[in-house]
């Protein structure tokens, strides 16, 4: 999963759907097709604004079908992209969400499966700086009352 | 990357494309897990599964990027043929559009490919041989007319399927042997990992001189 998760898109691809975006759109419309491989570019993108703006796209695609196939594909895409933005309890709702539409889905669980691990990961180590902190605190407090201790 | 010792000598890159339905997940899944998956829901985007082989006495590293096949994703896993050293095209023997697709897939295998990219045509299903829409005979003249290597599997009983993935890798290997894969080409799809770094081939000053100087 962390291959699929972490992986950056092609900069020429992003630029090849970018301007199929940018031409659809200056003639009306672009359609959901232009929009989802746009979209599908700006979530690999390595800025944190492309990913937003990605995410935001494929919202817009999300509430705009009734195709529940469509709707499947466009909440994988955006649980990857808020995984890869670390919203990671956003991300584990929209993995629900395909597995309501698809009970079986190998790829909501494998990365369900990952979030989970990249949060117990992340609040370990998140804990274990505390931690230090904590200890170099109490390091620091200890020397001051030895040092008092002395005088 | 820290270069440390690896337990492959070659990465090699695979595609898996063809039709909708076809059984491209489930072949993975059986070269993988050596299961077969019922019930398998439609592929989004792309999948992705490792495998260590041997050919030859080398430990190669498969790499294989499942490709979704609805239309939908078309331009997502088209990003994913560049640089592959196999594609393992999938048609369904008991559905005759699958076969009649193969044309268009194979065009972009070789658009987005490059020209040493072994392709294999895998006719999947043949457990379901009572149900069978398109010959062997049929489809091996189509391989052989296209220059692919080709074998009808079971995703579902297994058989034939470890073949289809070693014959590529035999293949993309005989290629770096003769020659015409080259290695240092940017998409050769290919990957040589020296299995001992702590002892470079190509050390320009030898690390103890015969003789002491002193």
């Amino acid at each position: 999963m962390d291959v699929i998760v972490e992986e950056h898109v092609n900069p020429d691809d992003l630029k090849k759907y970018e301007a199929l975006y940018r031409d659809q759109e200056r003639r009306g419309p672009p359609s959901d097709k232009a929009t989802f491989d746009y979209a599908w570019c700006l979530v690999r993108s390595k800025y944190l604004k492309d990913m937003e703006r990605g995410t935001s796209l494929l919202e817009d695609l999300f509430h705009n079908t009734k195709d529940e196939g469509a709707k499947r594909d466009y909440l994988y895409y955006m649980a990857i992209a808020y995984t890869r933005t670390k919203h990671y309890d956003t991300a584990l709702k929209y993995t629900k969400a395909i597995k309501r539409i698809e009970p079986n889905n190998r790829q909501a669980t494998q990365l369900e499966n990952y979030i989970k691990e990249k949060m117990k990961k992340e609040g370990l180590m998140g804990m274990a700086i505390v931690g230090g902190a904590a200890l170099a605190l109490g390091g620091i407090v200890g020397l001051g009352i030895a040092a008092l201790a002395k005088k | 990357m820290a270069a440390g010792p690896y337990n492959y000598s070659y990465i090699f890159k695979y595609i898996i494309i063809g039709d909708m339905g076809v059984g491209k997940s489930c072949l993975l899944h059986q070269f993988t897990e050596k299961k077969f998956m019922a019930d398998c829901p439609h592929t989004i985007g792309v999948e992705f599964g490792t495998r260590i082989i041997e050919v030859a006495g080398q430990k190669i590293k498969l790499q294989i990027w499942d490709t979704a096949g609805q239309e939908r994703f078309r331009a997502v896993t088209r990003s994913y043929y560049r640089g592959a050293a196999g594609a393992l095209m999938v048609y369904d023997i008991t559905r005759r559009s699958t076969y009649n697709h193969l044309s268009s897939w194979l065009t972009d295998a070789r658009n987005l490919t490059n020209p040493n990219t072994v392709i294999f045509l895998i006719g999947n299903k043949c457990d379901l041989d009572a149900q069978r829409d398109v010959t062997f005979e049929e489809a091996k003249q189509f391989a052989e007319e296209n220059g692919l290597m080709f074998l009808e599997c079971s995703a579902k009983t297994g058989e034939n399927v470890e073949d289809a993935f070693l014959d590529t890798a035999k293949k993309i290997y005989q290629n770096i042997q003769d020659g015409s894969l080259d290695l240092n080409a940017a998409e050769s799809g290919v990957q040589h990992k020296p299995a001992t770094p702590r002892n470079p081939l190509n050390t320009d000053t030898p690390p103890n001189k015969e003789g002491c100087a002193c």
